[in-house]
C-alpha cells in the first residue's frame, strides 16, 4: 500500500510527484519530497512517478523566522 | 579555544570556570569541541546563536545577506544602534559579549544549493533559521541530498500569539528535527515570545545532539 505521510493513499500507481503536489494547495517551491526516504529534487518532480508501497514524505514549510 | 586577555581583572581561565559552572555535569568539553551551523540570523538565528553561545559551543558559524532593520527588533536579537549593519556583524558583535571564549565565523552570503557546501560543510550539526518556506524547503533539499549524514535541526511555524504548547520538535527521520507549530505563518505577524519558544526548541534539541541524545 502507497502511503503518504504514513496514511494509507488511493493515489494510483504511475502518478508522478507533480501530479500529486498540483492537488495539494501549498506551493510546491514550499514542500520537500521523499520516497522511501530519499529527497527528490523539485527538478525531479515531473518525472518521478510513484510505485506500489512507496513510502511518500511530504513536508511542508510554512513563512516566518528570519 | 579562543582565550582573551584579562577579562574585568581576572585571569581568562578563571572566568571560563565560573561562566560554566551551572552548565550540566559533563557538559562543558563536548560543547566547546562542538560546531554549529546556522543558517539565517534573524528572530530564530539570533536567538539560537545565543543560547549556544552562552553554553560554551565552541565554533558558531552564520551565515545571513540581510542588515537589520527597524522592524526586526521586536523579535531579533538585535540594539537600536545595531540598525543597518549586517545581521552577521552585529550577531558576532553580540555573542563576542555574552561569551569571548568561543570561535565564531560571520559571513554576510545568500546560501544557495552551490554554496551550501562552502559554508556549512565543515559544521557539525546545521541549524536552518530562514524565513520564507522555500528558502527552508531549498536548504532541506540540499542539506538531505550532500550531507545526508549530516543532523539539520529546522522550525516552521511560529508565528501569532497562538499557544506556546502547539510548539514542539519532531524527528522526520534520523538527522532532521523540524521545530514549531507546523502551520502558522508570518502573515499573521511575528513576535519575540513566540519565535523565542521556536528557537529554544531547535538550541535545545541541537544542544542534546551535541550532548550525544538523538531522541526528541
Amino acid at each position: 500500500m502507497l502511503t503518504i505521510n504514513g496514511e494509507p493513499a488511493a493515489t494510483a500507481t504511475g502518478t508522478t510527484i507533480l501530479a500529486l503536489l498540483t492537488a495539494r494547495h501549498t506551493p510546491i517551491e514550499h514542500l520537500v519530497v521523499e520516497v522511501n526516504g530519499q529527497i527528490i529534487h523539485h527538478t525531479d518532480f515531473a518525472t518521478t512517478t510513484l510505485q506500489t508501497d512507496d513510502q511518500v514524505e511530504i513536508i511542508t514549510f510554512v513563512g516566518g523566522g528570519r | 579555544m579562543h582565550t582573551p586577555p584579562v577579562i574585568q581583572g581576572q585571569a581568562p581561565d578563571q572566568v571560563y570556570t565560573q561562566m560554566k559552572a551551572r552548565n550540566v555535569t559533563a557538559s562543558t568539553a563536548k560543547l566547546s569541541a562542538a560546531h554549529v551551523a546556522i543558517a539565517g540570523a534573524g528572530g530564530l538565528g539570533s536567538n539560537i546563536a545565543i543560547a549556544l553561545a552562552r553554553i560554551g559551543v565552541g565554533t558558531l558559524t552564520l551565515v545571513d545577506f540581510d542588515v537589520i532593520e527597524l522592524s526586526n527588533l521586536n523579535r531579533q536579537q538585535y540594539k537600536l544602534s545595531q540598525v543597518g549593519m549586517p545581521k552577521v556583524t552585529a550577531l558576532k558583535q553580540n555573542l563576542q559579549e555574552f561569551n569571548p571564549f568561543i570561535t565564531i565565523h560571520a559571513y554576510q552570503e545568500k546560501l544557495t544549493p552551490a554554496t551550501i557546501s562552502k559554508y556549512l560543510s565543515s559544521a557539525d550539526i546545521i541549524c536552518e533559521a530562514f524565513d520564507a518556506p522555500q528558502e527552508k524547503a531549498m536548504l532541506l533539499e540540499a542539506v538531505g541530498t550532500q550531507f545526508p549524514a549530516k543532523p539539520l535541526v529546522m522550525a516552521t511555524g511560529m508565528a501569532g500569539i497562538h499557544s506556546a504548547n502547539t510548539i514542539t520538535t519532531k524527528q522526520l527521520r534520523p538527522n532532521l528535527y523540524i521545530a514549531g507549530d507546523g502551520t502558522s505563518t508570518g502573515a499573521k505577524g511575528l513576535m519575540a515570545p513566540r519565535v523565542m519558544i521556536a528557537a529554544g526548541h531547535e538550541a535545545n534539541m541541537i544542544t542534546r545532539l551535541i550532548l550525544g541524545k538523538t531522541t526528541i
